[in-house]
């Protein structure tokens, strides 16, 4: 058994896998690379995980998603209602889209492969460790700010991150194609370029979704994202200096002007696909929101098993003043609510 | 003659790209009409009962909306709820004429008059 090295007391962590061979390389790799501070424990049957979770408070579980009898998702669904506030996490030899959409609608909080290596067991410890570290409560406090277009985008290339941005009010829909931090192409109505990037982020009310990067139609964008921001910025201003009162906003093909915008971003949030938060804004209780998103992705789960309607992308509610709309995709959950403003006269 | 309810279906809660609906009655009994073979009316009383369950569980507190709709890849569920017991489901294909209908045919079944 391992001893703790500092003040805290070694995490508690359990393997549930069918296989001894994996469950003795565990506890070899683990054991090292935790130099005590985790207490490593096995089972190689579901049976045998709940006898040991009734005598031993652990603070993370570790299923392997193909057992037999009672397989890794089954188990999975029992602890979330049994231990509600367990921390799990699903090892896989063989990783699907639809095994790790099932694993995370049954409440693990991440899926991820079996390593083979070295470094395959490091990068796992690292992400097990860094679960077990994270609070939601802290992790959140901090990032509440104001949140709009340019943000996103500003935190996307700073990441170099490859995304896409959907942009959508009532009248238009719009994509901003980040690749590795570089802003490359956007779209929206029938412009393209920096034009439909400068015409979208002076959109003046709508909602956004980052999605999946997928490879643009073209590559209409280079130059530095700061500067290309600078550039968007300038071009808002100058609309908004033009506006004139009482006339319509956005032209759906151009984006320029008609249309009245009648609906307000309220609240956004943006979650990692463990309902980790990574961006909030003006989201009034994150933690209900993010059991929300994980209370809808369970329920979705549900109703494709009664009807197979092919992977579940979000629940839409229509509410007495707005909507409000839960995506949960395997990678990422975002929760936005919008409110109807009055139609200008 | 047919019901109201069962009228109200057969009437109005079929376009093109409608694969299936349904209604749980505030007694717990169901009306369900299958369009399309993929949807047969066992399965649309299993999603009548299971959102009926869900219900609270989902909203529970943060949300009481009109209707809510469960997009999945290849079609959505629109869940229409009364406050007198009534649940409508409307199950159409994604990207389908029948997308269009759904917040028509939803305000309709909220104001619709189907007795006791």
């Amino acid at each position: 058994m391992a001893s703790a090295t500092n003040n805290q007391p070694p995490r508690q962590v359990l393997f549930v896998d069918d296989e001894p061979d994996f469950l003795l390389l565990v506890k070899e790799n683990f054991g090292v690379l935790s130099a005590g501070h985790w207490c490593l424990h096995g089972a190689s049957t579901a049976d045998a995980a709940l006898e040991l979770l009734k005598q031993q408070k652990l603070d993370l579980v570790v299923v392997d998603v193909n057992m037999p009898l009672l397989d890794g998702i089954q188990f999975l669904n029992l602890l979330a209602k049994r231990f509600p506030d367990l921390k799990k996490v699903t090892l896989t030899a063989f990783a699907s889209e639809e095994k790790r959409s099932a694993c995370l609608a049954a409440g693990a909080e991440l899926f991820i492969e079996k390593p083979h290596s070295d470094e395959g067991f490091k990068s796992v410890y690292a992400m097990l460790d860094d679960l077990m570290n994270w609070v939601p409560q802290q992790g959140f406090q901090g990032m509440l700010r104001r949140v709009g277009l340019q943000d996103v985008i500003q935190m996307e290339c700073l990441g170099r991150n490859s995304s896409v941005l959907e942009i959508y009010n009532e009248h238009v829909l719009g994509r901003i194609y980040i690749e590795d931090g570089n802003i490359i192409h956007a779209a929206g109505g029938e412009l393209t370029g920096e034009r439909a990037l400068q015409r979208l982020l002076a959109l003046p009310g709508g909602s956004f979704e980052l999605v999946p990067f997928e490879a643009p139609p073209e590559n209409s964008i280079s130059g530095p994202w700061e500067f290309l921001l600078m550039e968007a910025a300038r071009v808002r201003d100058e609309i908004a200096a033009q506006k004139i009162p009482g006339e319509p906003e956005v032209d759906p093909k151009t984006l320029a002007a008609p249309t009245t915008v009648s609906v307000r971003v309220m609240e956004t949030l943006i979650c990692s696909g463990t309902g980790k938060p990574l961006y909030d804004a003006e989201c009034t209780n994150v933690e209900s929101r993010v059991t929300l998103l994980k209370t809808v992705a369970q329920h979705a789960a549900q109703l494709a098993q009664i009807l197979p309607l092919g992977n579940f992308d979000r629940l839409e509610m229509q509410l007495a003043d707005g909507r409000a709309i839960a995506q949960t995709r395997p990678d990422r959950l975002v929760f936005v609510s919008v409110t109807n403003l009055p139609a200008s006269p | 003659m047919k019901d109201p309810a069962q009228q109200w279906l057969v009437d109005r809660a079929s376009p093109p790209g409608m694969l299936g609906c349904g209604l749980r009655r505030p007694d717990g009994k169901f009306v369900c009409r299958s369009v399309e073979e993929i949807c047969p009316p066992a399965k649309l009383e299993k999603l009548l009962e299971q959102f009926a369950t869900l219900r609270a569980v989902v909203f529970a507190g943060r949300f009481s909306p009109r209707w809510s709709t469960w997009a999945f890849e290849q079609g959505q569920i629109r869940f229409v709820p009364r406050s007198d017991g009534w649940l409508l489901a409307l199950v159409v294909r994604t990207e389908s004429d029948a997308l269009p209908s759904l917040d028509p045919l939803s305000q309709e079944f909220l104001a619709l008059d189907l007795g006791r």
